[in-house]
This record gives structure tokens, C-alpha cells and sequence, in this order.
């Protein structure tokens, strides 16, 4: 069997509460990266507050949760994190968020690269029937990399944001298994 | 001023921990309800717990997130219903959640009325850009239900759910201020 944490890119590691919030602190200077992070408002984090936070984050770290960081497999650079929550059980149907804390990386496959690896960990490890995600429209390199991902558009919830004076469209995409199979399920059996 | 409270149907109240858990132990016994209203299995759960859930929520808040109302009819005072708005307080948006657990009223223009006094409270008093709400694809009396009240359809996440051995969608809806507002003139409700 391969491993399934390893990408061509990167690969996924366990989250060390004291190195993630350390970088996360740091990332979140950035208000670039907070504000395309999630909805909420950017404010800049203690490492201490960070620390807490992830803390009782991985503490809740149940069969529902599953946190990852994301390392440069050439030389094991602490790039981000990405995370699968499973809220239908029955369903089996997860959502996934993702950031890449280090800007010098955005924009050459790295998201994209631990995006595909987590897609092989819930369609094969954790054995969910989707996986879905929302996206912002001012994020348009997201966009990209989730449709490279193999993600496909499923709604757009008109001017449900407010950033910078004005309204925007907040995206919601969605993989199948049989998608998944289709284009990546192959790919395991080497 | 308008009375917010009161719609051509129904009012609207103050959900009442003690209240509210005894009718909702009635409706969960109902389990076409229950799989209409949420994705969760369905489940009866005790009024003690329901209770206490109820009085946690109000407790968490009143924060200025969550706004829940019980539903009543006016002719006979009868608790039928409840809505709850979700309002975002940094992008003005609000997510609904709204059901009539007496299913003797269901098709009968309550929800419509229910719905009317939950857009006008969101748009006029919480002041929102626009109000979403998610609804299962094996719902089709609520999609017309929310078209009516103006809702337009904006999303299709495909087979999110699984019941009775079959897999389906997930539907999502949202209305803005400017819809509602031209509806209101047209209408004139």
C-alpha cells in the first residue's frame, strides 16, 4: 500500500500545536491570507490565543475531525494547514478547508497538490461519499485550484459578503466519489 | 408603526424553553417532520433535554446572532410552528431556519404568513442585505413555499443526503433587500 500522505508536492503531517501557532500568528500579519482564510473579520492573533484555540481544536480532535499540516516534501517546510470536517454521517458527506499560511508558495500547485492528497484520505481512508467546500468570489486562485482539484460548481449565493465597501458571491463546490474515482481512484493502486 | 408581531394568520412569540420542549417532543414524534426540517437522523429526544437545550440557547445568547420566535395561530391561539433567524453581524446576513410542526397546517398558507413576518423582521428590524436559508430536494411544498416568499434558487449541492436507500440534493436559496423591497411595493403586503 502507498502512502497516502504523501503527495508529489507536498505531504500531510500531524499538527504541532506549539509550531502551527507559532506560524499561524505570523501568517495572520498577513491580512491578505486571513481575509481570504474565512468570512470572519481579519484580526491580527497572539501566538497565545492561536495556541489556545488550536488546542481545544485538537483536543475535539474526534472521528469527525481530522487536522493536518501541510509540509514542502523537498525540504519540510511548514507551508499550511487542512482540515476535513464530517458533518452527515449517513450521508457521508465532509467539509474542507484549507490554507497556505506561506505566500512565497501560493499560485505554483502546493494548495492543489494537499488538496489532492486529502480527497485520496477521505474517499479512501475515512470512505465519504463527497466532499464540499465554500470559496469567496474575490479568491479566484482558489477557484482555480479547487476546479483543478476536481471540484465542481454547485451554487453561488449572491452578495452574501461584505469586504471592502462592497458585495460578493460566495461559491459552493462539490466532489463526488464516483468523480473522484473516475479521475484520481486509479492513481492508488500503484 | 407596523405591528411586527402579528401577520393575517399567525404572531409571533417568545420561544419558552418549557413550552417549546413539550411541543417539540410531539413533533419529533412525527418523523415525516423531522426529515423535512433537518439532515440530522432523526431522533426522539427527551423534553428534559430538549429543555435544557432550549434554555442553553437563550442563556448563549440572547447574543445578537440568534433570534428564535415561536409561531401561534390567531384564531385559536394555537402553537403550531417556529422560526429562527441566524444573523451574521459583520456581513448583514441572515440564515433562516422556519417549520410547522403541526402538520394539520401544512398547505394552508401558514408557512407563507410565517415567512412573510420572518422577512419583514430581518429586512426592517435586523436590517439585513439578504436572507438565505438550505432546504432537502424531497421538499418540493417548501421550494414553492420559498419561491412565493420571493426566494430564488442558487444552489444544488448534489446528493448530500441519503434517505429511504437513495442519495439527494441539498437546495440552497437566498432573497435581497432590493427583491423584497420591489415585492413589497407590488404587492403591497
Amino acid at each position: 500500500m502507498n502512502d497516502i500522505y504523501m503527495g508529489e508536492l507536498v505531504r500531510l503531517s500531524a499538527m504541532d500545536v506549539d509550531e502551527i501557532s507559532k506560524a499561524f500568528s505570523r501568517w495572520s500579519r498577513n491580512s491578505e491570507f486571513r481575509r481570504l482564510l474565512d468570512s470572519g473579520v481579519a484580526r491580527t492573533s497572539s501566538q497565545n490565543g492561536t495556541k489556545k484555540w488550536f488546542e481545544k481544536e485538537l483536543d475535539d480532535q474526534s472521528i469527525n475531525q481530522h487536522w493536518f499540516s501541510i509540509r514542502k516534501l523537498d525540504d519540510d517546510t511548514l507551508l499550511g494547514d487542512i482540515d476535513l470536517y464530517v458533518y452527515n454521517w449517513p450521508a457521508r458527506d465532509t467539509f474542507v478547508g484549507i490554507g497556505i499560511g506561506e505566500r512565497d508558495f501560493w499560485g505554483k500547485g502546493y494548495g492543489t497538490d494537499a488538496m489532492r492528497v486529502i480527497l485520496r484520505y477521505a474517499f479512501t481512508e475515512i470512505n465519504m461519499k463527497r466532499v464540499t467546500l465554500s470559496v469567496f468570489e474575490y479568491n479566484p486562485r482558489a477557484i482555480r485550484s479547487y476546479e483543478k482539484a476536481g471540484f465542481r460548481h454547485e451554487g453561488r449565493l449572491r452578495k452574501l459578503l461584505n469586504k471592502e465597501g462592497r458585495r460578493w458571491d460566495m461559491l459552493m463546490m462539490g466532489i463526488l466519489r464516483e468523480e473522484w474515482m473516475e479521475q484520481d481512484g486509479t492513481k492508488t493502486a500503484n | 408603526m407596523r405591528d411586527l408581531f402579528r401577520g393575517e394568520l399567525v404572531r409571533i412569540t417568545a420561544e419558552e424553553p418549557e413550552v417549546r420542549a413539550k411541543v417539540e417532543v410531539r413533533w419529533q414524534g412525527d418523523s415525516e417532520f423531522h426529515r423535512l426540517a433537518d439532515s440530522e437522523p432523526v431522533m426522539m429526544e427527551s423534553e428534559k433535554k430538549l429543555k435544557e437545550w432550549f434554555e442553553k440557547q437563550n442563556e448563549d445568547g440572547f447574543t445578537p446572532e440568534r433570534f428564535p420566535f415561536s409561531v401561534r395561530t390567531l384564531d385559536d391561539d394555537k402553537h403550531i410552528g417556529f422560526f429562527v433567524l441566524w444573523l451574521d453581524l459583520i456581513h448583514s446576513e441572515a440564515w433562516v431556519g422556519i417549520g410547522i410542526g403541526e402538520r394539520e397546517y401544512w398547505g394552508r398558507g401558514y408557512g407563507t404568513d410565517m415567512m412573510k413576518l420572518c422577512l419583514r423582521y430581518a429586512f426592517t428590524e435586523l436590517n439585513v442585505y439578504r436572507v438565505s436559508l438550505g432546504l432537502h430536494a424531497y421538499n418540493p411544498r417548501a421550494l414553492r413555499a420559498y419561491e412565493k416568499a420571493g426566494f430564488r434558487l442558487e444552489g444544488r449541492t448534489r446528493k448530500d443526503t441519503r434517505r429511504e436507500g437513495r442519495y439527494t440534493d441539498g437546495l440552497w436559496m437566498g432573497i435581497l433587500r432590493t427583491e423584497w423591497e420591489s415585492m413589497q411595493t407590488e404587492g403591497g403586503t
